[in-house]
């Protein structure tokens, strides 16, 4: 994810519902290469079919990266994500995002600042059918 | 690989377990792939002034190897149909991961099979730093 300038609560929550969308034909090519990153041999993925991993990669259900909400705190890491698998994407297949920077959670104690930005994607194919919904949160401290 | 089927699978039951060890290589390898291309998972310098001893392994790659361990388990006909997880560790290139899972539920919904599942990654030390859940959907036999 990428780590984009610093703002305040304040101005972060303001940006709360920001949306972005962005589409990519997926090719084997791609699948190719996520699933010798990954080292998984599954002949099935030679088949066209992408694997389902293939939609926890960045450029796919980060939305962090696309909207660039800037962060509150020095420090940011990956706090959590979940996704749900929908429908089969197949090579060939475009996939249409849209990411929201859905809420600022502002987790602020005693021990120090920290904050949670959570990112909500939505994943459709060229038929404009649901293929997943993916949520991403990130901790900044 | 062999198919799964509902009928196999018991409460309680582990999953066969995979073992990852994502070096420098994997991480830049995973930054072309994914397109995640934050310093902090390849750049030493920066990852120090971040305050880590080093580049981090990304979570999400993390999250793609627990995708492995399930589909290889579930088979060409079972479904991947929910998955999350929780960063709670970091994990460093040249450490070997360790994934698992154990069966919590099975169910029959809407008439599908689904089964539920604890998921993990550790660390080299054996520590859990990436728990999560999911769900799978299998077929039953004729």
């Amino acid at each position: 994810m990428a780590q984009p300038k610093k703002a305040t609560l304040e101005d972060i929550k303001k940006l709360e519902g920001k949306k972005s969308q962005e589409s990519m034909e997926i090719d084997q090519h791609m699948i190719h290469l996520f699933t010798e990153c990954i080292g998984d041999p599954n002949p099935v993925w030679k088949k066209g079919i992408v694997p389902p991993g293939f939609i926890t990669a960045a450029m796919v259900s980060g939305g962090a990266m696309v909207l660039g909400i800037p962060i509150p705190f020095p420090r940011s890491v990956a706090g959590g994500a979940d996704w749900e698998f929908l429908r089969p994407l197949k090579a060939g297949d475009t996939l249409n995002t849209t990411h929201e920077f859905f809420e600022l959670q502002d987790k602020s104690s005693d021990k120090g600042p920290r904050a949670l930005m959570v990112y909500k994607s939505t994943h459709k194919n060229q038929k404009g059918e649901l293929i997943a919904v993916s949520t991403n949160t990130i901790m900044s401290y | 690989m062999a198919q799964l089927y509902f009928e196999d699978v018991k409460e309680g039951m582990d999953l066969p377990v995979v073992e990852k060890l994502p070096t420098t290589k994997t991480l830049v390898q995973w930054a072309g792939a994914s397109g995640d291309y934050f310093e902090l998972h390849y750049d030493k310098d920066f990852a120090q002034k971040l305050g880590f001893p080093g580049p981090i392994v990304h979570g999400r790659l993390e999250s793609a190897f627990l995708t492995q361990l399930l589909t290889d388990w579930i088979g060409e006909k079972g479904e991947l149909k929910k998955m999350s997880v929780q960063y709670r560790g970091n994990a460093f290139p040249g450490n070997k991961l360790t994934l698992g899972g154990k069966v919590t539920k099975k169910s029959v919904e809407g008439g599908q099979n689904l089964v539920e599942l604890q998921i993990w990654v550790k660390n080299h030390e054996g520590k859990e730093i990436t728990p999560g859940t999911a769900v799978v959907a299998l077929p039953k036999k004729k």
